[in-house]
Formats: C-alpha cells, sequence, structure tokens
C-alpha cells in the first residue's frame, strides 16, 4: 500500500474542460500526467504512462470512441478509467471496464469528492462507504470495492 | 343402350311420377331458383333434370346437359378444395351449401352459392341428387372488395407506422444529440468561470465570479435532473434541492454549519424549474456565505434548513438560518436578491423575509396552479 498520489490521464477534446481538469486533479493531491485529445493519443499515452486512473470523455477528437479507450485501458494498460460524459444512458451495462461514470455538467465540488473517494478505493481496494452524488460506480467496480448488496445511492 | 337414352328414359319415369298437375313439380320447373336433379344410380352421377332458371344461369340449351356429369360448370379458376368438398359430400351422401366459381356455356363466370342434397328413396337408398344455384356473383365482389380495401387500408396503417417510428426515432436521437450539447455548453462555461476565478485576485471579482459559477451549477443541475428521469415535463424540487445543498455544503468547507432538510416531494412543470432552481440556490447561497461570518462563531456552530412542503393552493418553500440576521449581514444584497425578485415575480410567487431570532427566514410560496388565488 504505498501513499504517492495518484497518476491521472485526462482523455477530453474540449480544452478549456481539460485545463480545468487538470486544476482540480491537482488540488485533490492527484498528480496529472498528460492529456489526450484523441483515441490514439489516449491509447498511446496510456501505454507509455501507466496511469493509475484515466478520466474519458466519450466523445473526442476522432469520434465516439471513449468508450474502446476504456475497453483497452482496462484490458491492456492495467489501468482505471473512469467515464466523464453527457451521456450517461449510452454506457454500455459492463461499463467497458471502467469504474463508473460522473455525469456531466459535473461540478467542481462533486469531481474533486468523486477524485478523493476513488483515490481511497484504488489504494485500499475497499469503498469507504456509498458513493458521493453524482459518481455513478460500475456494478463490477461496487462488488470489487465491498459496495454490493448495499443499496446504491443514485 | 347410351347414356343418353338412360338418362332422358330416367328423365320421363322422373316426370311420369309428377304430371302436368302435381304443384311441387310445376313450381320447381317455373322457379326462378335455378335447379337440376341428378340420378344417383346411373354411373358418374348424371343431370335428369334441369328446370329453366338453371338453363338461363348457365346459357346452356337442356339437350346439351341432360346425361351430362354437372362438373361441366367448373373451369381452371374452380377451388379444387371446393370441389373436394362437393365430391366428399356426394359420396357421403350428405347435404352441403358451398359458394363455388362456375363458368357458364360462354366461358364467363359466376360466383354459385350451391346446395346440394341427397334424396333417398323408399328403401332408403340415394335415388337421386338435388341441387339448387343462386348466383351470389355481386355479394363475392363486395366482399372481395372489401376484401381489398382493408388490405390496401392495412398496407397504408403498416406503411404510415414505418414512417412515424422513424421519424420518432430521428426525433430521439435529435433530442439527445441536443441535451448531450447543452450539458457540454454548460460544462464549457462552468470551466471558463472557474479558470477565470483561478486567475483573478480581487476579492471582489472573484465573489462575483463564485456567484455566477454557482447560478450556472444551479442551472446544470437543473438540466441532468430533468433529463435523468423518466418525465421531462416534471421537476423534482426536492431531489434538486438534495444535490444542490449537498454540492454547495461541500464546497465552502465550513465544518462549523450543518444543514438540515425537511423535503416533502413536489413536482413543477419543466418550464419553472431553471428560475425556481435558481431562486433556491440563491437563497441558501445567501444563508451560507452572509449568515455566519467566521469571526462572529466564537466557536458556536450555525444550521440552516431548508424546507419543502404543500400548503392549501401553494408549494411552500422554506429557507431558515440561525446567523446573524438581515440587518447584520453582510450580504451584498443587491444583485443575488435582485434575481431572487425578478424571479418570484416571473413564477407568481411571494417571497417573505422575516427575523427568525436567530437569524433569518425567507418563505417562497408558490402557487401550485401557476396562480394565487
Amino acid at each position: 500500500m504505498t501513499e504517492r498520489p495518484l497518476d491521472v490521464l485526462i482523455v477530453e477534446d474540449e480544452v478549456l474542460l481539460a485545463t480545468e481538469l487538470e486544476f482540480l486533479v491537482g488540488e485533490v493531491g492527484c498528480n496529472p500526467v498528460g492529456l489526450a485529445m484523441s483515441s490514439d493519443e489516449a491509447v498511446a499515452m496510456a501505454s507509455d504512462l501507466r496511469p493509475d486512473l484515466a478520466l474519458v470523455d466519450v466523445h473526442l477528437r476522432d469520434g465516439p470512441t471513449g468508450v474502446e479507450v476504456a475497453r483497452t485501458i482496462h484490458d491492456k494498460c492495467g489501468g482505471v478509467a473512469l467515464f466523464m460524459t453527457a451521456n450517461v444512458k449510452r454506457l454500455p451495462d459492463d461499463f467497458a471496464g471502467a469504474c463508473g461514470v460522473i455525469g456531466k455538467p459535473y461540478s467542481e465540488h462533486g469531481v474533486k469528492t468523486a477524485l478523493s473517494y476513488l483515490t481511497i478505493c484504488l489504494r485500499e481496494g475497499r469503498a469507504p462507504g456509498q458513493p458521493p452524488i453524482g459518481l455513478e460506480l460500475a456494478p463490477a467496480y461496487a462488488e470489487r470495492w465491498g459496495l454490493s448488496g448495499l443499496p446504491q445511492a443514485v | 343402350m347410351t347414356d343418353i337414352l338412360r338418362s332422358e328414359r330416367a328423365a320421363e319415369e322422373l316426370a311420369a311420377e309428377h304430371t302436368v298437375g302435381d304443384p311441387f313439380a310445376a313450381a320447381i320447373r317455373a322457379t326462378r331458383m335455378a335447379m337440376i336433379v341428378t340420378d344417383a344410380r346411373q354411373a358418374d352421377n348424371p343431370i335428369i333434370f334441369a328446370n329453366d332458371a338453371f338453363l338461363a344461369l348457365t346459357g346452356y340449351h337442356r339437350e346439351e346437359i341432360i346425361g351430362r356429369n354437372c362438373r361441366f360448370l367448373q373451369g381452371p379458376d374452380t377451388d379444387p378444395a371446393a370441389i373436394a368438398t362437393l365430391r366428399d359430400a356426394i359420396v357421403k351422401g350428405e347435404d352441403v351449401a358451398i359458394d363455388i366459381l362456375n363458368y357458364r356455356k360462354d366461358g364467363t363466370t359466376f360466383w354459385n352459392a350451391l346446395y346440394l342434397s341427397p334424396v333417398r328413396g323408399k328403401t332408403g337408398e340415394i335415388a337421386y341428387f338435388f341441387a339448387s344455384q343462386l348466383n351470389v356473383s355481386d355479394k363475392k365482389r363486395v366482399e372481395f372488395e372489401l376484401g381489398d380495401t382493408r388490405e390496401r387500408l392495412e398496407a397504408a396503417v403498416a406503411a404510415r407506422t414505418a414512417d412515424l417510428t422513424h421519424a420518432l426515432q430521428q426525433k430521439t436521437a435529435l433530442l439527445h444529440e441536443v441535451d448531450h450539447r447543452v450539458k457540454n455548453n454548460l460544462q464549457l462555461i462552468s470551466s471558463l468561470l472557474l479558470l477565470q476565478t483561478r486567475r483573478v485576485t480581487d476579492p471582489g471579482v472573484k465573489n462575483s465570479l463564485r456567484g455566477m459559477l454557482e447560478r450556472v451549477s444551479a442551472i446544470a443541475t437543473v438540466h441532468r435532473r430533468l433529463f435523468q428521469s423518466d418525465d421531462v415535463e416534471r421537476f423534482d424540487v426536492s431531489a434538486f434541492v438534495r444535490d444542490l445543498v449537498s454540492d454547495m455544503v461541500g464546497a465552502t468547507r465550513r465544518d462549523d454549519i450543518t444543514v438540515r432538510l425537511d423535503l416533502e416531494r413536489i413536482d413543477v412543470a419543466a418550464s419553472k424549474a431553471a428560475p425556481l432552481a435558481l431562486v433556491i440556490s440563491e437563497l441558501f447561497s445567501n444563508a451560507l456565505r452572509h449568515g455566519f461570518p467566521p469571526e462572529t462563531m466564537e466557536g458556536r456552530t450555525g444550521e440552516v434548513f431548508v424546507g419543502i412542503t404543500r400548503q392549501d393552493a401553494d408549494f411552500r418553500i422554506e429557507i431558515t438560518d440561525t446567523g446573524v440576521g438581515v440587518e447584520n449581514s453582510a450580504s451584498s444584497g443587491g444583485f443575488g436578491l435582485t434575481i431572487v425578485q425578478l424571479l418570484c415575480q416571473q413564477l407568481k410567487a411571494r417571497c417573505q423575509t422575516t427575523p427568525a431570532d436567530p437569524g433569518t427566514r425567507v418563505v417562497v410560496y408558490l402557487p401550485v396552479n401557476g396562480v394565487h388565488h
């Protein structure tokens, strides 16, 4: 169990959102390692930088490719993806291997609490409680982090 | 003896049994219903009697048909299943009534409502078959036309349904696209405001930007809530308040302020969601930011209460703080309160501010049906 900050990759084609997100990531004590704007960039950076967490928008510069990016990160890069999208309802049921989703539009506070919460989950392999408002966990991760059977907050 | 001769002999025998004075024979000869009698005891069941109506209907002369089996009435378009039914009834010696397509001598067709029945002799064996023919072509044509019309209508309905389904799919896709864009744009506006807030150093400007960010967040929360629910026409005010309060309290990082909620579920029209959300956000933010100046707390804790309930013809939304009270508050008053006043006017709502001792109580009365009684 290490106390080093989480390395976070941001996958987002809206540069203003990405820039602001970088600040937020830094403010909660994580380490923003890079910004990818297309699926190719995202997969390349995820393979090179091996981030602990990737914040992935579904719509990237080359189309709605974020879902495949999340799947690749999960299958091949050993990292955990978290969707940040306005299209929560369009995500596949298995979340493409991602640990959950933050729906857009999110608030500064919502993202910060979600990141702090996920930091604990990833470090300790257990959730400290129900996920905060604004964060929805994938069923597989809710189970892995010991939340199965508990009622899910919406 | 030839078949024809035998049939003529049989016909004579039949006629001999029913002489000129026989009213039944006279009736059958003269009726407008086409009728024939066949001889079941001869091979191939030939016709031995046909009345004038039958000749008129089929176009044959009497001598052309006496001695022949009546299958000459059938043609290429006659339904084989109908012929089989007929044959089966004859073999079994049963009555049968059936609509069958028949052919006249000139090749034209007519629909024949055929009734066929065995006639038994004294010993019970079948001696004759009696058949009556009724031309039901008109009735059949109407039936076919109705069938055609129904098929055309069904085809038209199916085509229209397909069109509408397609149109609905397109509209749904468009709705998702617009929803997606609205959310992304709201996110973009928030990010712009946050980025600038990070840059400016002037506390006044920082506060103004914070205020605008809160307002945009309130609208964003409304939008997220509206499209999360199945009914985009109704807006669940209490669910919104829960989201808003958790976010704003978390963002202020004030451990010395607690929030108490007493929220009854109320739904308002979606068109009222954004203005009402802004009013609540403004009032709650006011209580949170101006009710409890840190230098006045001296170790005490403060509380903000939000209550939503229905009272007669109004929704009653109460926001009460145990803070320093309006007269002692450093509230900028100006812009935030102006927004509340203007939006209450738009919502036809009444807004009442009273001292709560300690603190301030603001109650908004929103008419359930859009108007105050």
